[in-house]
Formats: C-alpha cells, structure tokens, sequence
C-alpha cells in the first residue's frame, strides 16, 4: 500500500515536471517562432495594415499581391540563382580546404605550426570593415571585379571552420593512424577515407555555417559587383528600404523567399547540425 | 584654281564632318546611385530620355544600396581607381577628395547657375567654383494631427506651448502614452542644425577660424531643445513607426511625406504640413539629401566628363526637376522650377506642398569644411544627451565645442 502510494507520488511529481518543462519549452518555442510569425503575416498585410495599432497578428485582408509585387522590384530570379552558385561553390570550396588544414593542424607536426595556428586564429580579431577597402584594391587590380572570381574565391577558405574542425580531428584516436600506416596507408587516403567518414556531423557544421553565411552576404556582394547580374538576394532585399522609410510588406515578402533555402536546408540537416556543434568540443 | 579652291572646299567639308563624328563619338558613363526601388523606374526615365536627347550617350545607373553602402563604394573605388563617371554625393563625402571633382559650373550659363535655389549654391561650390550640382533635395518641414493641432504653431513658444499640452498620460499609470513631439537626435542631428540656424547661430564663424556652436545662440537653440525633452519621444527609429498614436506633432524631412501620411492613415486622422515654427532670428530650415558629382581622374576620359556634366545639367532642368520632384517626393531644386505650370498645378492639388515649397525656397545646406562628418557626429551625440536628460545644454555645448576646435587645426 505504502510502496503504490509512492509511486503513485512518483509518477504526479514527474507528471508536474514534465508539464512545467513542456510550458517552459513552448514560451521558448513561441519566443524564437514570434519573429517568423511576424514576418509572414506582415508580408500578406497592405501598405496601411504593415504598422498599424493594435497589431493585426492575421491580416484582416490577405494580399497576396505582395509576393509578386516584390519578385518584380529586381531580377530576384537571377539574384536567387546567384545566391545558390555562390553559396554552393564557396560551401564545396571550403569544406576541401578546411577538411585539408583541419588535419594538418590537428594531426601533423611540421615546424611553425602552433605559430601559424595562432596567427590564423588572431586574423578572427580584425574587422571585415578594415580590410574592406584593401580588399577591394586587390579584387581590382586582380581584374576580378563585377566577377565571380571576387565572389568565390576570397570566401573558400575560413579560419573558423578550420578551428572547428581541427577541434574534431584532435578527439580521433592517433592509434588509428598508427595501424593505417602499419597497413601502408598514407595521409591523404587516411584523411579521405578515415578521417573525413567519422567526422561527418561536424564537416556538415561547417558546410551550414559557411552556406548560411555566403546566402546572408550583402556588403561583400554589394561593393565587389556594379551589374545587376551579378547581385544577390541580400542586395535585392535592401531595394524596398529607403532614406526615410521601408516597404515592409514587400520587403517582408521577399524576406519569406530568401529564407525558405535556408530553413529547408535547416530542416533536413538539424541533427547532423546540433550533433556537430555538441561533438565539437568532446574530446 | 577651280581644282585648288574645290579641294579647299572638300577639306573643310571633310574636317566638319570628322569634327562632328568626332563630337558624337559614342561615349558610355556610369552614374552611381542609392535610389531604392520606388524611385529605379523616375531615375531610369530621366536617364531614357537624356539618351534620346544625346544619342551618342550611354547611360549605365548602378544601384550601389544605401547611402552608407555609397558612400564606402566610393571610398574604396577612390583608392581602387575605379570611381565611376557621376554619382550621387554628400556634400561631407567629397568635400575631402574636393580635387578629383570636375567643376560643372565652368560648363554652365549664367542663366543655369542663377536658377539654383540660393540655398544650394555654397553647398555645391568648392575653392569659389560650383562643382557639383543638387539633385534629391528635400527640405525639414513641419508635420502634425490636424485633429490635436488645428492651427500648427508658428513659433518656438508655440511649439513647446502645445507639445506641453498635447503630451498626456491617458491611463493614469505615471507612463506618458503621447508626446507632444518627436525627435530622432542620433539619425537626425539636422533637426538640431535647424533650431541653431532660427536662433541665428552657426557651427563655425565665417571663415572657419572659431567654433562659435556654443556661443547664445547655440545656446539658445539646445536650450529649446532641452525645454521640449519632457514632451518628446526621443528614438532612432523613423518618426512614422510612432506617428500619430505616439506623438502628435515632428520636425522630419519632406521626403518622409508618404510613410508619414501613410502612418496617420492608419489611425484614421489627417496629417498636415507646415513650416517649421519660426525661432528668434528666422524661419528657416535645412535642406537634406544628395548632389551628383562628376569625378575627374586620369582614368575617366574628357568625353565622359563632358558627358557626365551634360547628364547633371539635364537634371536640374525645371521640367526634369520638377519631374523628379512629383514622382519621387523630393523638391525642385532651381527657381523656375517653381513657376511651372506642371508644379503649379501639383502644389495646388496638393497641400502640402505649399508648405515644403515655401521653406525649400528658403532653406540652407551644410556648410563644405572637411571635417563637417565628423563635426555632425559629434553634434548628433551632445543632441542627443541633451534630448536624453543626460546632459544640460551647457555642457553639452562645451563639449561639442571642445571636440570639433582639433578638427579645426588639422
């Protein structure tokens, strides 16, 4: 009797705990969801409804009108498929070569190296914003300009991919190298073959990040381009937005296109994803 | 004889003829801009149509973002030799690379340069030369509820008279729910430049020897700032995003018009225009917004120059002005813009320009010292401390004051 009466406890007690941790997780849901709520009810809204008071959470009248209003202020199809070769191509870029220094730095011993590794993690301090213009001198000169060379080829390299990387590869046993190499294994079919199976989650971490990042470039894209043709979605979205104030039903429109890559991307890797970022640091 | 004189004929004929291809060779310039998407279309028709007036004259607009995203472009293609032909400016921006603009007024009438609102002229001329020409102009006007304000107030007592009363706390929880007014003194310090000019202060002497920002009159004009700081809502954001649920009546430019007409729309109240409410000295306001410039490198050819000169003079014609103005809710820039029949027409369909047209014709710009970016930052701080009740107007002043002389002995 007493035993069932303690279960019985046992069970209400972690009803109540799994219903407060429910409650909590769902504010925490809405919290982060409330942004994209308010971005794709304000792309169906009119001119007048955008910022209007009290809010209207669904729009009393649905323009749908918006989406194809926004696609026609810009070539938005040619800024997308920019957006995409970019994004593609400097994610491909970078996953080779970080996959590359990654290893050296985490498994090698060659002279210089944990000075080179410091001297790479301190280009990290300095600000894109100083080294923008001496980067636009180089581009120039270079005659890479308006080109997708400037768009690409700066960008398939990142010193934060390698350190996330070479974090990874340290947590890999030596031992496993040792008995390739018994077995006449050399480095590169090592790193290709072994290395790189294991390490899946966290070169998929790499692959977001650097996706994300070349899809959301807006002042890199915007000073090496002059040609529409050569733009991409995030100059596209600065169209709607002016000195004195903002389209924010259209640029809210176009906000919902550009993201929907990105959260379809998201959502098919999210586990791969957190598991790299958690796997990261265990060594 | 007849031969002798037949060949001189021919080659004069062959000489005008090569001299004409040679005028009409074609020539292609870039003209940078930071027009947003409502305006690409007005700018592209002007464009259209100053090609079909020069046929030989390619021009390429190039959409370079916002105007802080302009500004860096044209920096870092200062320093990577690749500036285009013209491009929307700052006065702030090009005052310090002054030597690479080529003078348009050289290549002006008399007629053309005297039509320039008077108070566009200092702000487009350098060493004594007008060397750029205005372009998006817009004038800080006055904007207010008619149904809390019937008469807009005419001057700074007024004002602060009415900001005092219209600022309410209609539920009682200690909170005001309505501002009088609004003020933006981070993004906006030109409000500030306003109220110094009424009082009949400058940021500098007249020639650029002496602070005098922090003299009375200075002192007057952050004073009456910080006498409205109790009924105003101070933000960063665009007054739109607040008007007319959260303040009654604002200082903002003319080109604001459609966003804050469109935010009284939505409560369902009507929006008037006016003057700014006159100060001690007088009423008038600043002009904001851009000139273009021609630039003047070894890497631009005369003929691009010449065509880039062309291409500006075209824009401040009052028909294309006027044009510009209608369409993209900016203000003429030249006098005679003024007395066409089409802006006659426009100003009596439309209100509120009477307001924006009679400040324009009487507004002044930014002064050209070189360091006047510099010098608005540090204003746009003192601003806002005082707006804030961080600082009084005294030591805000000082403090200006005392930031800008360095940048006067460089």
């Amino acid at each position: 009797m007493e035993a069932s009466r303690s279960a019985q406890y046992y069970i209400a007690r972690q009803r109540v705990y799994r219903l407060i941790l429910y409650l909590l997780l769902f504010a925490g849901c809405a919290i982060m969801l409330l942004p994209f709520i308010w971005m794709l009810t304000t792309s169906l809204k009119s001119s007048v409804a955008v910022l209007q008071m009290p809010p209207q959470w669904i729009p009393r009248d649905w323009a749908w009108s918006n989406y194809p209003r926004a696609w026609s202020v810009a070539p938005f199809g040619r800024y997308f498929f920019n957006s995409f070769f970019i994004s593609i191509t400097t994610t491909i870029g970078e996953v080779i070569t970080t996959i590359l220094a990654a290893y050296a730095f985490a498994k090698m011993r060659f002279f210089g190296k944990n000075l080179l590794f410091a001297g790479l993690l301190a280009t990290l301090m300095i600000p894109g914003e100083m080294l923008l213009i001496p980067n636009y001198v180089t581009i120039v000169n270079l005659g890479w300009l308006d080109r997708y060379q400037a768009l690409i080829i700066p960008w398939i390299v990142s010193v934060f991919g390698i350190f996330l990387l070479r974090q990874f590869f340290r947590s890999i046993p030596d031992e496993l190298w040792d008995s390739a190499r018994i077995d006449g294994c050399r480095r590169l079919r090592f790193l290709w073959q072994i290395v790189v199976p294991l390490s899946k989650p966290a070169i998929l971490t790499v692959a977001l990040f650097k996706f994300l990042g070349s899809w959301n470039a807006y002042q890199w894209v915007l000073i090496m381009t002059n040609t529409e043709g050569m733009r991409t979605v995030p100059v596209g979205l600065q169209l709607f937005s002016s000195e004195v104030g903002t389209a924010y039903e259209l640029l809210m429109a176009a906000s919902v296109l550009a993201i929907i890559p990105v959260l379809l991307l998201f959502f098919f890797a999210q586990k791969q994803f957190i598991q790299g970022i958690a796997r990261t640091g265990i060594k | 004889m007849r031969l002798h004189r037949m060949f001189l004929v021919g080659l004069i004929g062959a000489l005008l003829i090569g001299a004409t291809a040679l005028a009409q060779e074609p020539v292609t310039i870039t003209f940078w801009h930071a027009m947003s998407s409502g305006h690409q279309p007005n700018l592209q028709k002007l464009a259209d149509d100053f090609m079909a007036e020069y046929p030989y004259i390619t021009v390429e607009l190039v959409y370079q973002g916002g105007y802080g995203d302009l500004q860096q472009k044209i920096n870092a293609a200062v320093v990577g030799k690749n500036l285009p032909t013209i491009a929307q400016v700052y006065e702030n921006w090009v005052t310090p690379i002054a030597e690479i603009l080529y003078p348009i007024g050289p290549h002006m009438t008399d007629e053309e340069k005297a039509d320039i609102i008077d108070g566009l002229v200092e702000s487009n001329t350098y060493n004594d030369v007008l060397t750029t020409l205005p372009f998006n102009k817009s004038i800080m006007v006055f904007y207010y509820r008619t149904d809390l304000v019937p008469t807009p107030p005419s001057t700074w007592e007024e004002y602060l008279a009415m900001a005092r009363d219209l600022t309410v706390d209609e539920d009682g929880d200690g909170r005001i729910d309505r501002y009088g007014t609004g003020f933006r003194p981070a993004a906006n310090p030109e409000q500030f430049l306003t109220l110094l000019e009424q009082a009949g202060g400058s940021i500098l002497n007249e020639d650029w020897s002496e602070v005098t920002i922090d003299n009375d009159a200075g002192l007057a004009a952050m004073q009456f700032a910080a006498d409205l700081t109790p009924y105003s809502f101070v933000t960063g954001e665009y007054m739109s995003d607040h008007f007319p649920y959260k303040v009654c009546m604002f200082i903002d430019t003319s080109a604001g018009y459609y966003y804050n007409n469109r935010a009284a729309q939505n409560k369902g109240v009507e929006m008037g225009v006016a003057r700014v409410p006159a100060g001690p000295a007088n009423q008038k306001s600043m002009i904001q917004g851009t000139n273009v410039a021609v630039f003047d490198t070894d890497y631009i050819t005369q003929a691009q120059k010449e065509a880039g000169t062309l291409l500006a003079r075209f824009l401040i014609r009052a028909e294309n002005t006027v044009f510009w103005a209608i369409k993209g809710g900016y203000q003429p820039v030249t006098k005679s813009a003024y007395e066409t029949d089409e802006w006659i027409e426009f100003v009596a369909g439309h209100d509120y320009q009477i307001a924006m047209s009679e400040q324009m014709l009487d507004g002044f710009s930014q002064i050209l010292h070189p360091y006047y970016g510099d010098m608005r930052s540090i204003i746009a701080t003192g601003y806002e401390e005082v707006m804030m009740g961080v600082s009084t107007p005294r030591q805000a002043l000082d403090e200006i004051a005392a930031e800008i002389e360095p940048l006067l002995e460089d």
